[in-house]
């Protein structure tokens, strides 16, 4: 009797923590999937609630409305045909047709359900219809404006698809998220609706691409940090390097680079250096600094909804981690994830969180929550990350990404020409990664042509426009 | 004249000792509750579309919740405690099932109240059964050819609804008769466990086990195999035969996933719901969004719109409760199950008989496995199945046999009263006579 005590004592410790487990779970699912849940398109929860309350307006960085509501209860943009639309992924629409984007995502204070107890009853007894919270974000509408303009006006880019991500690498806030093609929110035809270029789609936050020699940029880290004398390393590039018998790792345009160091290779952008590296150092060791770079984590950013980027998990053979080294075979990367990249470079090995909530204020005034930066992860040591500033300077000096620079600012940057297919024909992407080192314009850019071409011909001169512009106007 | 005065001194006495009475803490946590529920109903009655049976409820949930805690301890010793969770958690379930008829034309919330009513009396019936009953040498072979009977009969004359076959309609009224068979299920546990007899339980749970599973209902038959394997090793102390039953569980788990389609679905569902929104997925996902609408304190009691979620009055009650009082209300809800078992389990502690014991670990951890089951599945812990929340859900087998198990545990508690009471009069009697300072020296 008394054994058996002590083990129905047991028995319910145990039925007491199943219970407690799911509890904890269920808090912690809430308070980190809650808010992608609600402001999920099929929630039709907001759609109600749009008849009831007149949702709030959404201001730019510098105090400029980006969207209102009319007298109606209907959301109204800026007058600027190309304004509005250069802003239509980031806001996002009240009809899912674009993913999570700041009307469905910060629809709890847009919609008012944030509003207090207090300032319901005074809207009751006022007989005013409630509004919702005016929410402030960290993008500036006119860089939005700027960028679409230099895509549209540069024969290389225009009617293509890509994006672009400039961010202030200290805090993590997003400048611009631009996604091409734009369309107007104000006048969506079928011709949108129906094309094969999925407008829609916001590219800086959903296209998983090949990072292609943007890649090297980890790649370069893993060698710092996993292999001895990797500055002093001569690789010996002919063109083609032999993996397993048969399969060849070839440079762009086949060049031939002869004996090379990491810091030249990384200039030129050679493959055979990068994929021979990319053997010394290994898969798992590889993988490892690609994770710490925040490959395969769930992302569950506060403001952001951002795939997961891709460093493949299964045990491969030597070609295919060859091929990984310098971007390749099933690695994959979103333009806002690589900008991140290059912005940890930048903060010394810091990588902060993308933010694109810069404060919520109540309709009558009051700031009712502010964000504040925060650290998402440390990408690599202070060491590694001066010394791949220089390689990324040197790019930018007299590499591949020449076309990036700018008069009177220091620019790193790293290009990235990346191999994919498109209905069974190979196709190239243009990528351009890179930032500002100057204390005075913190930023990181990054841009993707999506069958652009090579980067340095074609993302980098989009990137050398941004710089300009950040220069001019910062 | 000095009639009068003692009248008056009579008086003052009485005056006195209500105003003692009413400090005590049971009655001040069973005011607190009559009156949350008394004014939610209100409220709610008075809120838009004026609706009578919301101010009968008003003054009958209050009622019923009186009788049960405060007004039937009166006759023989009780926990109150125990009854308070019981009849909030019961109270609650009619008050958020009123809440959704609004507007829906379904009448769900008065008939839980009358359901909640039934299940007092069932929790009588439970108390009486195990207070005064000793002798179950007969009645347990009763009990236990009737149960198998009451256990068949779904697959005879059984209907199915959402993959199950688990239920009968006699003369209009449906009923899940695996709901009735728990109480039973625990009655043999205990007569044969504390007697040391296996065959005769073990017969018996694993014909429960095969019915339930021939009838598809594996949320029940996973809530009768936990507590027929927890109360095993809980008397036995045998791990050998315990691991032999828990991999057995498990080959028939996998075989339940292998055999079943309805089954293969609910996993997918669970790994992944967003996949299968469109189609079997819809619950879980609205289910989830609930939850999180409402937040930390809810969105208000009446408001957001909880019908959106399929079977919102039972399988998905749990996340209508926390889209409308909260999350942290919810969690509120789980620390009274958490506190419902610790009393449980106190009291199975205190038995004085094997027998007493068991069934009183046994409801408590049957109740327990249960509302882990439905939580746990609408938290997305573990797969989804259809299980009712305990107390809660709508639906009158599920209360009544609740409530009945909530009436075997307070039957066990009033014995040990009992019992506690006869010890210290022997005591003082002890004392009494040979001047003995109290009977624990002996």
């Amino acid at each position: 009797m008394k054994q058996q005590r002590l083990r129905f004592r047991f028995l319910t410790l145990i039925t007491i923590a199943m219970l407690i487990i799911s509890g904890a779970y269920g808090l912690y699912s809430v308070s980190a999937y809650g808010n992608r849940w609600v402001s999920s398109a099929r929630n039709t929860r907001y759609r109600s609630a749009r008849s009831q309350v007149v949702p709030g307006d959404i201001l730019d960085r510098n105090g400029v409305v980006v969207a209102s509501s009319d007298e109606n209860g209907k959301r109204t943009y800026q007058s600027n045909t190309l304004s509005r639309s250069s802003m239509v992924h980031l806001l996002g629409d009240t009809e899912g047709n674009v993913a999570n984007g700041i009307e469905s995502f910060q629809a709890n204070y847009l919609l008012g359900f944030e509003t207090s107890l207090n300032e319901r009853v005074n809207a009751l007894l006022d007989g005013v219809q409630r509004k919702g919270d005016t929410v402030v974000i960290t993008a500036d509408s006119r860089l939005q404006t700027e960028i679409v303009e230099i895509f549209l006006n540069t024969s290389q880019t225009r009617g293509k698809c890509g994006a672009a991500v400039v961010m202030n690498y200290k805090t993590g806030e997003v400048l611009a998220m631009v996604s091409l093609p734009v369309y107007d929110p104000q006048n969506i035809t079928d011709a949108i609706r129906n094309s094969s270029q999925h407008p829609y789609w916001n590219r800086a936050l959903q296209s998983l691409m090949p990072p292609g020699s943007t890649f090297k940029i980890i790649t370069a880290v893993a060698a710092l940090e996993n292999l001895a004398n990797a500055q002093n390393a001569v690789y010996t590039c002919t063109g083609a390097t032999q993996v397993m018998d048969e399969h060849l790792i070839t440079d762009y345009g086949n060049e031939q680079h002869g004996e090379i160091s990491l810091a030249k290779a990384f200039r030129v952008s050679c493959n055979n250096a990068f994929a021979q590296t990319a053997l010394v150092i290994g898969d798992s060791a590889l993988r490892k600094t690609a994770e710490n770079f925040g490959f395969n984590d769930n992302f569950l950013f506060r403001d952001l909804v951002v795939e997961n980027s891709r460093y493949p998990t299964t045990n491969r053979n030597s070609f295919e981690i060859a091929w990984s080294g310098v971007g390749q075979s099933q690695v994959a990367v979103t333009p806002l994830h690589l900008c991140m990249v290059s912005a940890a470079i930048a903060n010394e090995g810091v990588m902060m969180e993308p933010r694109l909530l810069s404060r919520v204020q109540s309709p009558a005034g009051t700031v009712r929550t502010r964000t504040s930066s925060r650290v998402y992860r440390t990408a690599c040591s202070k060491e590694t990350a001066q010394i791949i500033d220089g390689y990324m300077k040197d790019v930018v000096k007299n590499g591949t990404g020449t076309r990036a620079k700018v008069d009177g600012l220091t620019i790193a940057g790293k290009t990235g020409s990346a191999e994919g297919s498109s209905n069974g024909v190979d196709v190239t992407h243009a990528w351009f990664t890179g930032y500002i080192d100057d204390d005075r314009y913190p930023y990181a850019v990054s841009v993707l042509v999506e069958e652009g071409g090579t980067g340095g011909s074609v993302a980098a001169p989009v990137a050398q426009q941004i710089f300009t512009y950040l220069k001019q106007h910062y | 004249m000095s009639k009068n005065k003692r009248s008056r001194a009579e008086r003052r006495e009485r005056d006195k000792a209500a105003a003692a009475r009413r400090r005590r803490p049971d009655w001040m946590l069973v005011s607190a509750m009559m009156l949350f529920f008394f004014s939610a109903f209100l409220l709610i009655s008075l809120h838009g579309e004026i609706r009578e049976d919301g101010f009968v409820l008003a003054a009958v949930v209050p009622l019923m919740i009186y009788i049960a805690t405060m007004w039937m301890p009166r006759f023989f010793p009780a926990d109150k405690l125990l009854l308070a969770i019981a009849n909030f958690l019961c109270a609650l379930g009619v008050l958020v099932l009123y809440v959704t008829d609004r507007g829906a034309g379904t009448s769900r919330g008065v008939q839980q109240a009358m359901y909640y009513g039934v299940g007092i009396l069932a929790m009588l019936v439970c108390i009486l059964l195990v207070r005064y009953i000793q002798n179950w040498h007969f009645l347990i072979k009763v009990v236990m050819l009737g149960s198998a009977a009451l256990m068949v009969l779904p697959l005879a004359i059984g209907t199915e609804q959402n993959g199950a076959t688990n239920w009968i309609v006699i003369g209009g009224t449906s009923l899940q008769p695996s709901e009735m068979v728990k109480m039973a299920l625990l009655l043999i546990l205990g007569w044969y466990m504390s007697r040391h007899q296996f065959w005769p339980w073990f017969i018996f749970a694993g014909f429960c086990l095969l019915t339930l599973m021939l009838q598809k209902d594996l949320g029940t038959a996973l809530i009768y195999y936990a507590t027929t394997l927890f109360l095993f090793w809980g008397t036995t102390g045998n791990l050998p035969l315990t691991g032999l039953g828990m991999m057995g569980g498990c080959g028939a788990a996998v075989l339940g996933y292998r055999m079943f389609a309805h089954v293969k679905k609910r996993v997918a569902i669970w790994k992944n719901p967003w996949l299968y929104y469109e189609t079997s997925g819809y619950q879980m996902v609205q289910a989830l969004m609930a939850i999180a609408s409402g937040g930390l304190f809810g969105v208000g009691l009446g408001l957001g719109s909880p019908r959106v979620i399929p079977v919102y009055f039972s399988d998905a009650i749990f996340a209508v409760i926390c889209e409308q009082f909260g999350i942290l209300f919810g969690v509120l809800v789980l620390v009274m199950y958490v506190i419902l078992i610790l009393r449980g389990a106190s009291i199975a502690a205190g038995a004085r008989h094997s027998f007493h014991a068991i069934i009183a670990m046994g409801a408590t951890v049957m109740l327990g496995v249960q509302t882990f089951v439905i939580i746990g599945g609408v938290m997305k812990l573990i797969p989804l199945t259809g299980v009712t929340m305990p107390f809660v859900s709508y639906g009158g087998t599920s209360l009544v046999s609740c409530m009945g198990l909530i009436g075997l545990i307070q039957g066990v508690a009033s014995v040990n009263q009992d019992d506690l009471a006869y010890d210290y009069e022997i005591s003082r009697s002890m004392q009494d006579t040979f001047g003995m300072p109290n009977a624990e020296d002996y």
